[in-house]
């Protein structure tokens, strides 16, 4: 175990800063409070944060899979992840 | 309303069918059922599906699928706050619940109260913990009962009396016996049939309702122009805006906080199981989106005035939208299997949320106060006992009080539980926080939390924050944890302060 190598969190971790844009987005309700442009007749308000949704778990899935590279290429043995039984990357 | 036969077959053979499950799930991934970890976490080693069914069946209860259209039918897109919510839920649940399963499985913690109890060693935070989870979770219970008797009113039972409520009694019997049975591993087992039925009917619905009112267009322009969007900001006043923000965040920190969302995170057997959750679980939110808005097919359908619904509606007030909306729409086999879907969605969270109370009454309070060295046959013993105790003064609140009762508790359990929040991320994330600061912020915070609810009349957890002229309406559980976090974080140096004085002068006397 040489602590050298192990990365400090906020470099292993700087892929959630991805998690503030859907955040920020769907808390910043004056920019989604309107009717127009309706989709198929179902207006903004309502088509704009069922699509939120979505890309909020693409965003997820995303952060996932670049933090599981990172800890795997650094191969980090202070991950809090890793290393516990049972739990595959 | 008249009683539907076919619907009645239909729903009580898909109730039957859970009913054998949930029996069967003792002998599912076999463990020693005497142990509390195996009884009320399932032994720890649901994967990233089963925890998926799981958690779905935990945060999208049979309340949700009644309440949350029920208010997009009374009062518009205000009610449409649950999905920023849900999208804020997964980077909490991302970020800080991994960590903390990593830390429960390694020194054996069953509930929130014990990692608590373990990080603080302060035996009355923990008691502080427990007793909260317990009394925010009770009513939330109560509440799986109206979505439960919602739907079998629709089905054309008669209303009240001793009659009208024992298909109520007998299900609840039902469940009572197979959670003392199987644990856990019920709930998970039944979770899978509750989302398949959910899925189909909720699918159906889109498909075959829109078709019938015209399409989407033609549904959202019946709806009232003042309903279809939040209320702007006038003169002074933030309006909605403030209040829609400020519920989706606090009810989104609140969410993993309640018992029963521990119970299923801490279910899981790896970290990363709950990271791959955090992104699966959006597809519960989707569909929830598009059940909220089964409460303006509601309005496009006419049923609130449709006089063959005008008696659910005066007993059950709008949460009968979406019940009548499926009569209106659906022939009676159909009817039953979406009604068996609701209720069946009412058994899954009832099972996990009194699994999740009796876990914290054995672990924080009678092990803890009661019996310290019982041992671990008798702490799954307790456990079960309580899981029935807690059914049983669910129904009896149910039957006995008037539903605003349950519905104004569960409103200030939400107020309470996010005031567990502070404890929970500085324990997680600092070095050392003094514990009787947490407490005193915990106490402040409830104390404030009620007040605002109560000068609202328990009728609205919006309370009109006034700073600097400029009125904020918004979510009163923000606000209260808001000044619970600031009363932490200002104490916590000053006490450790005097108890390292305290300790110095003891050493030198």
């Amino acid at each position: 175990m040489t602590r050298k190598k192990a990365k400090p969190d906020w470099l292993r971790h700087w892929p959630r800063l991805l998690f503030l844009i859907p955040c920020l987005m769907i808390l910043w309700v004056p920019s989604y409070n309107r009717i127009e442009p309706a989709l198929g007749g179902v207006p903004f308000f309502y088509w704009y944060q069922l699509a939120w949704i979505l890309i909020g778990a693409v965003i997820v899935f995303l952060v996932f899979m670049i933090e599981t590279r990172i800890t795997r290429t650094a191969k980090s043995p202070g991950d809090d992840m890793t290393g516990v039984p049972g739990d595959s990357p | 309303m008249k009683f539907d036969l076919t619907a009645t077959i239909v729903f009580t053979g898909l109730f039957l069918l859970v009913t054998l499950l949930g029996f069967m799930a003792a002998h599912w991934r076999k463990g020693d059922l005497n142990q509390l970890h195996e009884w009320g976490l399932g032994g720890r080693r649901f994967g990233t599906i089963i925890t998926w069914f799981l958690l779905g069946g935990d945060l999208y209860t049979a309340y949700t699928f009644i309440a949350v259209p029920a208010l997009i039918f009374g009062m518009g897109a205000i009610g449409f706050f649950a999905v920023p919510y849900t999208i804020l839920i997964y980077p909490i649940l991302f970020i800080v619940f991994p960590r903390l399963w990593v830390i429960a499985k390694e020194r054996g913690h069953v509930t929130a109260a014990d990692y608590i109890s373990d990080r603080f060693g302060n035996r009355l935070l923990a008691l502080a913990f427990a007793l909260t989870g317990i009394i925010a979770t009770m009513p939330y219970i109560a509440l799986q009962l109206v979505g439960m008797e919602v739907v079998i009113g629709a089905l054309g039972f008669p209303a009240g009396g001793l009659v009208g409520h024992l298909p109520l009694i007998i299900a609840f019997t039902i469940l009572a016996a197979f959670t003392y049975t199987s644990g856990l591993r019920a709930p998970a087992l039944i979770a899978i049939v509750k989302d398949t039925l959910i899925f189909v009917t909720v699918f159906a619905a889109l498909v075959i309702i829109p078709a019938k009112l015209g399409g989407y267009g033609a549904i959202f322009a019946s709806v009232p122009q003042e309903k279809l969007l939040l209320a702007p900001p006038s003169g002074s006043s933030l309006g909605s805006y403030s209040a829609y923000a400020t519920l989706a965040l606090g009810s989104a920190l609140a969410l993993f906080l309640y018992p029963h969302a521990m119970t299923a995170i801490l279910s899981a057997s790896s970290g990363n199981v709950i990271k791959r959750n955090a992104a699966l679980l959006a597809a519960y939110s989707f569909v929830l989106g598009l059940i909220a808005l089964l409460g303006y097919m509601a309005i496009a359908a006419g049923v609130g005035d449709n006089p063959a619904y005008a008696a659910g509606f005066e007993q059950f007030g709008p949460n009968f939208a979406v019940p009548a909306l499926f009569l209106d729409s659906f022939p009676s086999w159909f009817i039953g299997v979406a009604f068996a879907a609701i209720a069946i969605g009412a058994l899954v969270p009832a099972a996990i949320m009194s699994i999740a109370c009796a876990n914290l009454f054995t672990r924080n309070l009678y092990k803890e106060f009661i019996r310290p060295n019982c041992s671990e046959a008798d702490e799954t013993r307790v456990a079960k006992i309580t899981s029935l105790a807690v059914k049983a003064g669910a129904v009896v609140f149910i039957l006995t009080l008037p539903q605003t009762y349950a519905i104004q508790l569960q409103l200030l359990g939400g107020i309470w539980i996010i005031q567990l929040l502070p404890s929970i991320l500085l324990g997680l994330y600092t070095r050392g926080f003094n514990a009787i600061a947490l407490l005193i912020g915990w106490a402040a915070g409830i104390t404030i939390g009620t007040i605002m609810a109560a000068m609202q009349g328990f009728g609205s957890s919006i309370y009109p924050l006034e700073i600097f002229g400029v009125t904020l309406p918004g979510y009163a559980a923000l606000y209260s944890v808001a000044v619970n976090v600031l009363i932490a974080f200002a104490l916590s140096p000053i006490l450790d302060y005097l108890s390292r004085r305290s300790a110095v002068s003891a050493s030198r006397s």
